[in-house]
């Protein structure tokens, strides 16, 4: 429950950042072709350029904040980890799956 | 079949070998030679460009085109494709619970023809460009040179094809009755997927090869416009072998890191079944794209995005790799320990890699990336990101199962920190030089742009940190392997049980308890 | 919370970036490919390693090329010999000269000065060194 409403929230982050961003565009375009003659090939090529980025580096921050929440958590020196998982009781702890025990 | 440096047998045993380790050790000295050959050339190209209007090294661009070309060439094809095929070679039989690789002369075959094209690519040295685009390669590039390399190129072809059919027999013909293919680890499914991709993509390339070779002996005139052809015929038979084919380089990659992270994590994957499904995926959609690489070439609107369309599909397979691997870590008790340092720093690469292929999908953003340092920055996130750390992981996690010796840790953490610091900081700079308008394939920049000249410098300084990492990771290797303290061959590094490959090896019929 | 869930939404998220990225992407592409109709034509010849250019009333000129700033320009783009591209970083104008081939890139300058010029896909021996530049100048 708690897992789904995270992914919830990150889903409407994201779509109200990428949504408004459409906006700003559509708002951009209509601007530049009215106030000149010409579309500004160069400002509409960079800005896409610069949605692009916001987008991917909005992305790398969620992805790249999990891993290194990860490697700081589940690090085995991490003193929340004495106890051994419920794997390592078998001689192959990365034996079996999450599928067959019905996870 | 372990223990090599325990119980030294001649070379010339090893040699002339059709075992599948045999062949496998082979492949993997070679490519690991390859590997220091082709970083000798990078640090030469980058200490070259470290001044601008200097002939730091080299002193003509015609050497310089040959040594970016011959550095290209080397490190996908003489260490790339080779250290894959190494480690497939050893683990991909005992994954599937085979005796051997279904075709063992086949075997050897496809692995002396190797040799015989690096001697034709570094004895040819030719200045083409890896990609070796018509008409420059058919009027223009100087023989012999130019036909070494398309034989050179010819003979890597074939034995990567003979070498494909064979992986592609042993999984699907010689596993074991009782191991489903959807059990299969998943490092011999990405095995079989590049070996499956390979033969359907390989041919389209031979054939190019073969009519560029026709096109400079004046026999045809395929893609010579002076002769009624055209060159835009040589791009598409090139990147419909080639888009697929950076997913052959990448691929194995990823499959090793299947093998570390859930061993170190203790724990199982967190899903096989998404795994074979991004595999499968991404060799079926890999076939979509190729026409990204053609942006620029007049290529029409509906075309650029039907492309555009066929890259992007590929992304969710490779971000379903990443999800994996962050979900198996979840909820483990994590060792880092060096084959886990570079797997977790390889998906952190691997990430930012994908995350700027995004962008490069993007058809109005190739008026700024297309053909500047932005590519080579971006390739190499992959290449020496992804597949660089991919590989190293693997060659330390298999150094026990080799040598019977162990590695030793603090140097490996050295060559972790090093090489980790040296790609970020040369391969994200360059993608600063494209954005700022620098070519790739330059032999010199203007002074003109004290930006240029900076993020050059901040470039090259990181390359050689990669470059030291490299000596630290060689000196690892030669040293340990004679000196290092005897490994425990259940459990090398004491993170419990038994499960390591002897323990697989000798009970291949079910001891191992995780195939 | 099953164990696909949160993998399915992981994809969902991914597969909407994806989308957007299409979106975005075909509709600047839409935009910027179209070409204003008073653009004047400038012949753009790439050669080993240099380029040169034809204006519509039969001016040639060879690596400096002169412009008047608020025109738009269409360049018409062809090789001589092998594979070169056109381009102007500044103005993100880019686009392959092919031999054999007739290829297009437009631009409207809209500030004075001027500007690198360059030879972006490999040609051989001087590749690094096939430079122009570009002179916007102010209309008379
Ligand atoms: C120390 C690590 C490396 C450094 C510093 C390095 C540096 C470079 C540089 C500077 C170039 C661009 C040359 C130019 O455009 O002028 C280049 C090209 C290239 N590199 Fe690397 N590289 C490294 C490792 C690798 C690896 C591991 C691979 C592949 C597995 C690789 C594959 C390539 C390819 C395919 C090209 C393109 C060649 C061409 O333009 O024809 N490199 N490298
Ligand atoms: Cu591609
Ligand atoms: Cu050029």
């Amino acid at each position: 429950m708690k897992t789904t409403l995270i992914a919830i929230s990150i889903i409407a982050v994201l779509g109200v950042a990428l949504v408004s961003q459409i906006h700003f565009a559509h708002a951009q375009l209509s601007q530049t072709t009215s106030a000149k003659q010409y579309l500004n090939l160069r400002a509409e090529v960079w800005n896409e350029f610069f949605r692009m980025t916001t987008a991917a580096f909005t992305v790398g921050a969620i992805v790249s904040g999990t891993m290194i929440w990860l490697v700081w958590r589940f690090r085995e020196s991490n003193p929340k980890n004495k106890s051994p998982t419920k794997w390592e009781h078998l001689e192959d702890p990365t034996a079996g799956s999450y599928e067959e025990e019905g996870h | 079949m372990v223990l090599e440096l325990q119980k030294p047998r001649p070379v010339w045993q090893i040699m002339f070998s059709t075992h599948h380790t045999d062949v496998g050790y082979l492949y993997l000295v070679f490519g690991i030679t390859f590997l220091f050959m082709g970083g000798v050339l990078a640090m030469i190209i980058r200490t070259h460009l470290f001044f601008p209007g200097q002939n730091v090294l080299v002193s003509d661009s015609a050497t310089f085109n040959r040594i970016f070309t011959v550095h290209g060439l080397t490190m996908l094809f003489l260490f790339a494709l080779p250290v894959a095929n190494g480690i497939g070679n050893i683990l991909v039989p005992i994954m599937v619970r085979y005796k051997d690789m279904a075709y063992p002369k086949l075997n050897a075959i496809a692995f002396w023809m190797n040799p015989v094209g690096a001697a034709l690519l570094w004895l040819g040295f030719a200045d083409t460009t890896w990609v070796s685009y018509a008409p420059y390669s058919i009027i223009r590039a100087p023989g012999p040179a130019a036909d070494m390399f398309i034989f050179g190129m010819k003979i890597l072809g074939i034995s990567s094809i003979l070498s494909s059919i064979n992986f592609v027999v042993t999984v699907l013909k010689c596993k074991h009755p009782d191991l489903p293919l959807r059990r299969v680890p998943l490092f011999a499914w990405s095995m079989l997927t590049v070996s499956l991709m390979t033969i359907v993509a390989m041919p389209t390339y031979a054939a190019a090869l073969i009519m560029m070779l026709t096109d400079r002996l004046g026999l045809s005139g395929f893609f010579n416009p002076f002769a009624g052809g055209d060159p835009i015929a040589y791009l598409h038979l090139f990147w419909f072998t080639f888009h697929p084919e950076v997913y052959i380089f990448l691929l194995p990659a990823i499959g090793m890191m299947y093998e570390i992270i859930p061993r170190f994590s203790r724990k199982p994957l967190y899903s096989q079944a998404s795994g074979v499904f991004a595999f499968v995926m991404l060799g079926i959609i890999g076939f979509a794209s190729w026409g990204h690489h053609m942006y620029s070439t007049g290529m029409d609107f509906t075309t650029k995005v039907v492309f555009m369309i066929g890259t992007l599909a590929a992304v969710p397979a490779s971000g379903m790799h990443v999800f994996n691997f962050l979900a198996t870590m979840w909820g483990g008790r994590i060792r880092f320990a060096a084959p886990m340092k570079f797997a977790v720093g390889g998906i952190a690469l691997f990430f930012s890699a994908g995350a700027g292929g995004v962008l490069n999908s993007a058809m109005p953003l190739d008026f700024i990336s297309h053909g500047t340092y932005w590519v080579v920055g971006h390739m190499h996130l992959f290449l020496i990101g992804t597949i660089g750390f991919g590989f190293v992981a693997m060659i330390y996690y298999m150094f026990p199962y080799v040598t019977g010796r162990m590695y030793n840790e603090k140097w490996a953490s050295a060559h972790f920190v090093l090489m980790f610091w040296g790609t970020v900081q040369t391969f994200f700079t360059q993608h600063l030089l494209g954005l700022e308008g620098m070519p790739r394939r330059v032999y010199d920049y203007p002074t003109d742009f004290t930006s240029w000249t900076q993020l050059n410098q901040i470039s090259t300084v990181g390359a050689w940190l990669i470059g030291a990492s490299f000596v630290i990771f060689l000196a690892s290797l030669i040293y340990y392997s004679a000196k290092g303290k005897p490994a425990n061959m259940d459990d090398p590094w004491g993170i419990g049980g038994k499960y390591y490959y002897p323990v697989s090896a000798k009970n291949p019929h079910g001891g191992h308890s995780g195939y | 919370m099953g164990h696909d869930t949160a993998e399915w939404v992981f994809v969902a998220i991914v597969i909407a970036v994806l989308c957007y990225v299409g979106v975005d992407s075909w509709m600047i592409q839409k935009e910027v490919e179209d070409v204003p109709a008073d653009a004047e034509i400038i012949k753009v010849t790439g050669q080993q390693w240099y380029w040169s250019f034809e204006h519509p009333n039969g001016t040639k000129e060879v690596n400096t090329l002169h412009l008047k700033v608020n025109h738009a320009y269409k360049f018409e783009i062809y090789s001589r010999d092998v594979m070169h591209s056109f381009n102007i970083p500044d103005w993100v104008v880019f686009e392959d000269a092919v031999p054999g081939h007739t290829n297009h890139a437009w631009f409207a300058p809209n500030e004075v000065g001027t500007y690198p010029i360059q030879c972006r896909e490999y040609c051989g021996l001087l590749h690094y060194n096939m430079r122009g530049s570009l002179v916007v100048e102010p209309n008379t």
